[in-house]
């Protein structure tokens, strides 16, 4: 049921974004609107959380992620500076209301909530929970007779438990870190981890013997935030993270922090 | 010539009438096949039975729609051993136009916690938009946090009628929100002597709304922000500033946020580190100002789990934390009236890191550090382990 849920969630989310861009495109028609314009302030105000790693991260002056490689090609391709603001995460989304910001580039899920008030690109990374296995178990529905491992307390502990309430048991194997848990399943003492996706990865770059399967279990949308009042930028961001989807820059900057 | 036309409209109403009827008749049927809300209705009145009486937690109940979620939450800190919770009532949501109040929301709150034996502490916070733009200056890029000092007294109006109403159910209200940051002051400039002067607006007229309230200034945000930063000010040197401001008058007790980030519950404090025993810091500016006698609640606290944020720790250290503070504040801190941990539940996730800080899904689902917490708070030892060793590099399968 839950994995029917999510084939069909995943697909409704994408759709009601792409359609909010597609109403939005179409407010949007007319003459372009000039970036003096679109962007009063001349530069591309992003609002950043610069403690989330690898996304973005503040050592010392240095500002670098995932996050910010996308923020600054973004710019390049609006033609425009981009100009950090650091926020927490309390912070970000009023940032936009009260215009500090252009947009929020800040690892943000989208939020259907939040539709009144702020546009959402399309997503351009996925950090929903993957179960990484490589003994052919593709989805949890796979794992009745077989063992699972995970980060004790973590969101893979909850799915895991609210898991074993829909299918026939399996094993479970909790451990301390998620990287115990993805070892278990390399070194054979679980059939598979169910991790995030970003930890996945990056032991994945640890380890670049192991060539497990990943198959997401639940969906984790990030996509770039904009002012709901101001279309037009929401556009122009979204057409710019489309021509880096469509020019593969956007999984080289992925595959360079991921 | 008004005789035609008078007929003209009869006519019109009798041709109308039957369909209005039909109309009104669908929409009693369609209201027939709308499920009822499930109810909550009170069961027995509860008592919360606790080894401590200090634990507390930070509840988001406002934002409820569904009763039965607030009384499940309530069940669940009191079977968890926590006799009180602090609760956000904005005035925003009770004041949404001047002079007319709504306090069903608020209600439904106060009744479920009394009928679990739970102690309500309120935060008062959220500028409805009306007092927004008691400056005359536009409210466009106004957040909920623009207090403008022109509506100072509208707020303080605010939060007499709340201890008036609630009197003898809630005494214990906090006056806004870490306004010590931009972000919780509209961002604005922040500004001690501007908070020392809502303090001031607002400690006269609930005192007379209500003798036995307790005014507590509000808990600061961790920050190391110098002086002269957009973002805000560092926590040690407000409070300092706030009672130069001449604030001493005008709070009964001092709300604290002492958030353990990534450092142990016993890392000693300094003023330029951000750990739990900072609160001791804060403390100790209380009694440089001759205020020892006042009692400080801990109305933010915790330590935060996601996986990826860089202010979290590990699941295990999480739980290992908060049973080292809850028993650190039992044994050190007994001029700290509460340690009230941030957040028991959010009603919808936040989808980002806050959500770590959770001891509750939103799906009600319990984690393990609820688990942990309810056993210290019941005297019981945990001998069990709760996790597997690390793998070691021999394969066994």
């Amino acid at each position: 049921m839950a994995a029917r849920a999510r084939l069909y969630a995943l697909p409704l989310i994408v759709l009601a974004a792409l359609l909010a861009l597609a109403l939005l495109r179409r407010a949007a028609d007319g003459p372009p609107v000039p970036p003096a314009k679109l962007f009063p302030y001349g530069a591309l105000r992003v609002g950043i959380d610069p403690s989330n790693p690898p996304f973005a991260v503040l050592n010392g002056n240095n500002l670098s992620g995932m996050d910010v490689d996308i923020a600054n090609e973004l710019g390049k391709r609006l033609d425009l500076p981009v100009q950090f603001v650091f926020l927490g995460y309390d912070g970000l989304y009023d940032s936009l209301k009260s215009d500090q910001t252009d947009a929020l580039i800040a690892g943000l899920t989208i939020d259907l909530t939040r539709l009144n008030d702020v546009h959402y690109s399309q997503p351009y990374f996925n950090a929903g929970l993957v179960l990484v296995s490589d003994q052919g178990l593709a989805a949890m529905t796979d794992l009745p007779g077989h063992s699972l491992a995970y980060e004790f307390g973590s969101e893979a502990d909850t799915q895991a438990r609210d898991w074993l309430r829909r299918i026939l048991p399996f094993a479970t194997k909790p451990y301390e870190l998620p990287t115990d848990a993805l070892d278990a399943a390399r070194l054979g003492d679980a059939n598979a981890a169910l991790v995030d996706a970003v930890s996945a990865r990056l032991y994945l770059r640890a380890h670049p013997d192991w060539k497990p399967n990943l198959n997401y279990v639940t969906d984790n949308l990030y996509a770039v935030a904009t002012q709901a009042r101001r279309p037009e930028i929401s556009v122009a961001v979204n057409d710019a993270l489309q021509s880096m989807i469509d020019d593969g820059t956007l999984n080289q900057i992925i595959n360079r922090w991921l | 010539m008004k005789r035609p036309r008078a007929q003209a409209a009869l006519a019109t109403a009798r041709r109308l009438l039957p369909w209005a009827i039909r109309a009104l008749i669908a929409y009693a049927l369609l209201a027939a096949f709308v499920p009822a809300q499930p109810r909550a209705p009170l069961g027995a009145p509860q008592t919360v039975q606790t080894d401590d009486p200090q634990l507390c937690m930070h509840t988001r109940l406002i934002d409820e729609v569904d009763e039965w979620k607030i009384q499940r939450s309530l069940a669940l800190t009191r079977e968890m051993g926590a006799g009180t919770i602090v609760e956000f009532f904005p005035w925003a949501y009770i004041e949404g136009s001047e002079g007319h109040y709504d306090w069903s929301s608020a209600d439904r709150i106060v009744k479920q916690a009394q009928n679990q034996g739970i102690h309500i502490i309120a935060r008062l916070g959220y500028v409805p938009d009306w007092a927004r733009k008691l400056d005359n200056a536009s409210d466009e890029f106004t957040t909920l946090n623009t207090l403008p000092p022109a509506a100072y007294p509208e707020f303080a109006q605010f939060v007499a009628a709340f201890a008036a109403r609630y009197a003898g159910e809630i005494d214990d209200l906090i006056i806004w929100n870490e306004p010590n940051i931009a972000f919780e002051w509209g961002y604005q400039k922040v500004d001690p002597a501007g908070y020392a002067s809502l303090l001031q607006a607002v400690y006269a007229p609930a005192h007379a709304a209500n003798p036995n309230v307790k005014i507590l200034a509000a808990g600061l945000a961790p920050t190391l922000e110098p002086v002269g930063s957009a973002v805000g000010l560092n926590d040690i040197t407000y409070l300092d500033e706030l009672y130069d401001a001449g604030a001493q008058p005008y709070f009964d007790a001092l709300a604290i946020h002492a958030y353990g980030f990534t450092y142990p519950y016993n890392d000693p404090p300094a003023f330029d580190k951000l750990n739990f025993r900072r609160a001791e810091l804060l403390r100790d500016v209380m009694v440089k100002h001759g205020d020892a006698a006042k009692p400080a609640f801990i109305t933010e606290t915790g330590w935060n789990d996601d996986p990826h944020w860089a202010l979290a720790v590990s699941p295990s250290l999480r739980i290992g934390d908060t049973i080292g503070a809850l028993d650190y504040a039992q044994k050190n801190w007994n001029w700290a009236d509460k340690l009230c941990f941030w957040a028991l539940r959010y009603p919808v996730p936040t989808l980002s890191y806050p959500d770590g800080y959770t001891f509750i899904t939103t799906t009600f689902q319990l984690k393990p550090i609820y688990y942990a917490v309810q056993a210290f708070a019941r005297g019981l030892e945990q001998d069990q382990a709760l996790w597997l060793p690390a793998p070691v590099s021999t394969p066994s399968r």
